[in-house]
């Protein structure tokens, strides 16, 4: 209990509360900008936070996460273009419903499903994490190898709609991740003479290359000249029906379930659990062909499953130091920056500070039931009147002075650019990204793991393979890379 | 196919290099290169083996995306010989009009709102060092 009443007492000073309160706030219209996306805001703060106390960082990604995940409803709701992927199912009835003049009630229930959705999760998370991370502590290099192999193969088969391209993309990744001098050895790989070479590829501008630049050149092929006008923005309130909300309640714990469920698995994003949460209120339904029509128990489910799956995917991230996906990867660069090593020692070491965050992913949402009201929404949806193009270069001068700010060296803003650009033909050509950052972040991990299992056992690789967690996690990774191959077989032969 | 051919030659070029490397600093870059190169010959092999369809076009407006990509890179050449405002006010005023955006004053207002507030922020709060400006004092050897 001293876990939580410490990290509690931390959270709840000045610091922590502003910046958890600006950066929702943030998110939100982060969210209701279509183009801009969690990821991409999350890996421009990042930055910024090298002088931060580490709560404060934590309360602005938690912040921004979860606000945005809300956010994205907005433009859904409003104008049928989801503001996040995440909130793509939400145009389903959203949009319907916006159209027959109920976009203020589609928009409360959006933002009250969201908060219900994440303060589930950010539950989840605190009595989930510490009992994983007590288990954790029995694991060897070994285990750890295979942990980071698991995440890897999941990660690189299930995100996007091609397992080689993610599988490959891994690889890319993982060899990134072995730039710079050998931390066992010595040896200095792939610097090609370089002296900034040496400490490898820095994190954080490759990944600001890669989540920023993209939608900005997107935004720019877009050529948005003109922003919405005021009479586009429908926002008359239709009060609820009685019992109209009752009803919504078995939906919220259905798709809280099935957030947090796809929030744990590694590679399932948001987009996933609100499709999942979608389906299952469809079917769970007395009426489901009004679904796709307006059906508020739509808009519920799709919101709840999306914000749901926020926290819930922090639980591997933090107690294993496997991100499932990009954002907790993100978390984990936050937490590297300042000088922490995720995984179970983590709570060992910070408790206050990983506490802290699970109380922060809680608190930013509950933020939401008072910063998304209607009478904010209604602000926040004003954003949508400014012009796609004066985004274009604002968004490029925060990318540059986000990274410049790092190490105070032109050569990463080269760098970014170089990624950026990268990373825009390589979506193009469906080839995800999350697996090349996730790569990074664990190429290391798993290369130290490894050579000290290797150590360990003098050379003997069976060692990899004889301990029984060991030896199951390796069996998953295998069974992760063939499931594609084996769906593939069955579909030809049928 | 191109796509599975540049992993490929990249895979194929990094195990060349790690061979090169000694002990086992060399055993895990190298496995990672010869991997990446089989997931690219996977590639090049499924493009070779589906049938030939109308090609894609991979950017959907060229000239726009060409555009924003040149002004970027023309940016960030610019940051340091200009300093980092003056290169930014430039972008902020050049770049929607490259883009067709023919409303200057809405333009002037918000680029000049916008690096108002990187300034507040980046320069006056968190005092970050950022490229000097070409007219400051400190490219003269002043403060």
């Amino acid at each position: 209990m001293d876990f939580f009443t410490n990290a509690v007492l931390a959270v709840m000073t000045a610091g922590p509360l502003a910046a958890m309160l600006g950066s929702t706030l943030l998110g939100v219209l982060i969210g209701a900008l279509p183009g801009l996306n969690p990821v991409m805001a999350i890996a421009l703060l990042l930055p910024l936070t090298y002088s931060m106390d580490p709560l404060v960082a934590l309360a602005m990604v938690a912040g921004i996460y979860n606000g945005s995940m809300y956010g994205g409803a907005i433009p859904a709701i409003l104008l049928r273009i989801p503001g996040t992927p995440a909130s793509i199912a939400t145009t389903f009835d959203g949009f319907p419903m916006a159209d027959r003049g109920e976009a203020s009630k589609a928009l409360k229930i959006a933002c009250w499903s969201s908060a219900i959705g994440g303060i589930a999760s950010a539950l989840a998370l605190m009595t989930i994490g510490p009992v994983l991370a007590r288990v954790t502590l029995f694991f060897g290099p070994a285990e750890y190898f295979w942990i980071a192999m698991f995440g890897m193969a999941s990660v690189g088969v299930m995100v996007g709609s091609d397992p080689v391209k993610g599988v490959m993309a891994a690889a890319l990744g993982l060899l990134i991740g072995t730039m710079g001098i050998d931390s066992l050895s010595g040896q200095a790989r792939f610097t090609f003479g370089q002296t900034w070479l040496l400490g490898g590829l820095d994190l954080i501008v490759v990944l600001v290359g890669l989540y920023a630049l993209p939608p900005v050149l997107q935004l720019a092929e877009k050529c948005d000249l003109k922003g919405l006008s005021a009479s586009e923005l429908k926002l008359a309130g239709v009060p609820f029906a009685p019992g109209e909300i009752r009803r919504l309640v078995p939906t919220w714990l259905r798709s809280s379930l099935v957030g947090i469920a796809v929030g744990i698995l590694p590679g399932a994003g948001g987009n996933i659990a609100a499709f999942l949460s979608y389906n299952a209120a469809k079917n769970a339904s007395d009426d489901p062909d009004s679904f796709g029509k307006g059906n508020p128990q739509g808009v519920a489910a799709a919101e709840c499953g999306n914000n749901a799956d926020n926290a819930a995917s922090m639980i591997p991230a933090l107690t294993l130091g496997i991100p499932g996906n990009v954002v907790a990867a993100l978390v984990l660069s936050a937490l590297m920056i300042h000088g922490l090593q995720p995984g179970p020692q983590l709570f060992h070491q910070n408790p206050v500070l990983v506490g802290g965050f699970m109380i922060e992913m809680l608190l930013t949402s509950v933020l939401i039931f008072l910063v998304g009201g209607a009478a904010a929404t209604r602000v926040f949806a004003q954003i949508q009147r400014l012009p796609g193009v004066l985004l274009v270069p604002a968004i490029l001068v925060l990318m540059c002075v986000g990274v410049y700010v790092i190490n105070g060296r032109p050569v990463d803003l080269w760098v970014m650019l170089a990624a950026g650009t990268a990373g825009y033909f390589l979506e193009k050509l469906n080839v995800p990204l999350a697996p090349i950052i996730l790569g990074m972040i664990l190429g290391p991990m798993a290369e130290q793991s490894v050579r000290r299992a290797l150590l360990l056992s003098r050379g003997d690789p069976l060692e990899l393979l004889t301990r029984p967690i060991s030896a199951t996690l390796a069996i998953a990774t295998l069974g992760m890379i063939l499931w594609p191959l084996v769906k593939a077989f069955r579909r030809r032969r049928g | 196919m191109a796509l599975g051919l540049l992993f490929a030659v990249l895979g194929l070029g990094a195990a060349w290099q790690a061979a090169s490397y000694s002990g086992a600093g060399g055993h895990y870059p190298m496995v990672l290169g010869l991997f990446l190169t089989l997931c690219g010959s996977l590639v090049i092999l499924r493009a070779a083996r589906a049938p030939v369809g109308a090609a894609r076009r991979l950017v959907d407006a060229p000239a726009n995306m060409a555009r924003a990509l040149a002004a970027s890179i023309a940016y960030v050449g610019l940051i340091v010989p200009l300093g980092f405002y003056t290169a930014s006010a430039l972008l902020m005023l050049c770049l929607p009009l490259l883009l067709g955006f023919r409303r200057p004053l809405y333009t002037l207002v918000v680029g000049a709102s916008f690096i108002v507030l990187v300034w507040l922020v980046f320069s006056v709060v968190l005092e970050k060092p950022l490229p000097a400006e070409l007219w400051s004092a400190s490219r003269f050897g002043g403060d």
